[in-house]
């Protein structure tokens, strides 16, 4: 057989994509009224939206219980938490910006 | 992005405002953390904030309260597997098929290759890979992980690496994992030779070249084993023609497109790529008298061998005009001269002032200083007798008024919107008046020189490291 027809078994660069367990999305609320719905302003290039936005939430739901979180600093693992645990206890909903 | 889908885990209807070109972005993160549904609202780009909360409040509501899909309400498991071999056949089509090309709507339709960094790779043969292995004792399946522990930079540990001696490395943004023949595999491609291995598996320990998911990053060698794979540490360092550091850092590019999946604009976010294509020495030998070398700096002995990341985002120069330099240094002839206020004194000079007015007017942060040996040598002369003198001075030079701090752009995120604590007052950032001095850098040890290259006048500075993080990986380990 000639050089040019050998044939090769040629490896994989591509790493190992290791499995994911993936979750449905929880339930949705029948109505957002009286409910207790978390607005989270991060830390982020979002701010121009998220800092105005509990004031247009309250103005156009206004039974709702609105209920403001900040972030920590960018860059931080604490910057990409939007509820501490006490807040996932009471929360129905929430809203987060994530405008990178 | 690990905890955006928490809430959802925990049974909290969550709705996300994002950019509609981040949508597939978005997708992979949302997949990769296990809630593959999570719901969005599209931003715009360009509509003023208040403005655009107007044109997708409702679409808000109706992400929390919009009944469920089929498709939303399914669990259970995403496994893609890869198979060992990837190409059977001759070297002429196997060229042709690791040559292959994807169109990515995102960049205007622009092909992005599937396995290379756009130009040809040599072919990796089960034969030629097996001969890359002969470079390391390590065994082909073993998977990579940390041999030590490793404080990784914040947003890596979000994004799921951990840096804990023993577990596996996750390279990001798509938290694969490598096995010690997939380095060689792409050595293979990146035209690298077996005793380039060491170094080569030290670089995927340390992340591969994917950063936190977003690449721009650069690997500097330290320790004699650069002499002994035949780096160079002179002239055009940063340039084309010699095959350690050209190939090394190829290797490290292969590793950002195969091991994290990286596809500019679909799998992450960065923006201009990285600027820093070559692996480079440090030149251990043109170190001034007392000066540390990256290894002693981080621990190690002086004979150790260390791969240390540096950051390559965008890289600038230090610009003298020719003879410029050397005239300052010789007679105190010139401009620089002129601005350093030593007109006709003859050197040593800190020819680092020259530089310094107006570096923070529009920045913060520390630097990463390439600095010529003879450079290094002038400021040992000038008065500095070790690295750490200079990374205080360079601390004590960034320090700018709380009036023009207030004018820059990362303070608004870096101090929580103002609503932190001030580290050098200990005070709230809101009550400290306009003349209150501040650094512009957090940490002296944010600084980092490496002595590295040849010939004159010149030197490179991109951003700084992180004093807490520890980006130095130990090469003998993978001998």
């Amino acid at each position: 057989m000639a050089e040019k027809d050998r044939v090769y078994k040629c490896l994989n660069p591509i790493g190992m994509q290791m499995p994911v367990k993936t979750f449905p999305l929880a339930p949705r609320l029948d109505t957002i009224e009286g409910k207790t719905i978390y607005v989270s302003i991060g830390a982020g290039g979002e701010q121009d939206i998220t800092i105005p936005l509990p004031g247009k939430l309250e103005s156009k739901y206004p039974n709702v219980n609105w209920k403001i979180t900040r972030a920590a600093a960018h860059l931080t693992i604490a910057g990409s938490v939007a509820l501490s645990e006490e807040q996932m206890k009471t929360a129905d909903g929430l809203i987060r910006g994530v405008v990178w | 992005m690990p905890h955006l889908t928490t809430y959802e885990k925990a049974g909290i209807p969550s709705v996300f405002i994002i950019y509609g070109d981040q949508r597939e972005c978005w997708e992979w993160a949302a997949r990769l953390n296990g809630v593959p549904g999570l719901r969005t609202v599209h931003a715009s780009r360009t509509v003023p904030g208040p403005e655009d909360i107007d044109t997708f409040i409702e679409d808000l509501v109706d992400g929390l309260t919009r009944p469920l899909t089929d498709e939303e309400q399914e669990g259970g498991m995403w496994a893609p597997r890869e198979k060992r071999i990837l190409f059977e056949g001759t070297l002429e089509d196997a060229e042709e098929f690791y040559m292959q090309t994807d169109k990515v709507p995102n960049l205007q339709n622009a092909s992005i290759a599937r396995y290379t960094d756009g130009l040809p790779i040599v072919v990796p043969t089960e034969g030629r890979v097996e001969a890359m292995l002969k470079g390391t004792s390590h065994r082909p399946e073993e998977v990579i992980s940390f041999h030590d522990d490793h404080k990784l930079g914040d947003r890596s540990s979000q994004m799921g690496n951990s840096g804990r001696k023993g577990d596996a490395v996750r390279y990001l943004p798509l938290m694969r994992t490598a096995t010690v023949e997939n380095v060689a595999t792409i050595a293979v491609m990146a035209g690298c030779k077996p005793e380039y291995m060491p170094v080569l598996l030290a670089i995927a320990e340390s992340g591969g070249g994917c950063s936190d998911g977003r690449g721009g990053v650069g690997f500097c060698v330290s320790g004699p084993i650069g002499r002994e794979i035949d780096m160079n540490f002179d002239v055009n360092v940063l340039g084309p023609g010699n095959q350690a550091n050209r190939s090394i850092g190829r290797a490290a590019e292969l590793m950002w497109r195969n091991f994290g999946g990286n596809i500019p604009a679909v799998t992450n976010v960065g923006v201009w790529g990285n600027a820093l294509t070559n692996c480079i020495p440090e030149n251990a030998e043109g170190l001034p008298p007392g000066w540390k070398g990256l290894n002693e700096e981080y621990g190690f002995k002086k004979d150790d061998n260390v791969l240390v990341i540096i950051p390559a985002g965008a890289m600038h120069r230090v610009q003298f005009s020719p003879g410029g330099y050397r005239a300052l240094q010789k007679s105190g002839h010139g401009g620089i001269a002129r601005r350093l206020d030593v007109k006709g004194i003859p050197g040593p000079h800190n020819w680092l002032e020259f530089f310094m007015p107006g570096l923070w007017a529009s920045r913060e942060g520390a630097l990463t200083i390439l600095m010529l040996p003879e450079m290094a040598q002038h400021l040992y002369e000038y008065g500095f007798k070790s690295k750490d003198e200079i990374y205080e001075w360079l601390y004590k030079q960034s320090f700018t008024s709380m009036k023009e701090y207030k004018t820059h752009s990362w303070p608004d995120m870096r101090t929580n919107a103002w609503m932190g604590i001030e580290k050098t007052s200990g005070k709230h950032w809101k009550e400290l008046p306009d003349d209150y001095m501040v650094p512009s850098i957090n940490d002296p040890r944010d600084n980092n020189i490496i002595v590295t290259g040849g010939g004159e006048e010149s030197a490179q500075w991109m951003a700084g490291r992180s004093a807490a993080a520890n980006p130095a990986f130990n090469i003998d380990t993978w001998r």
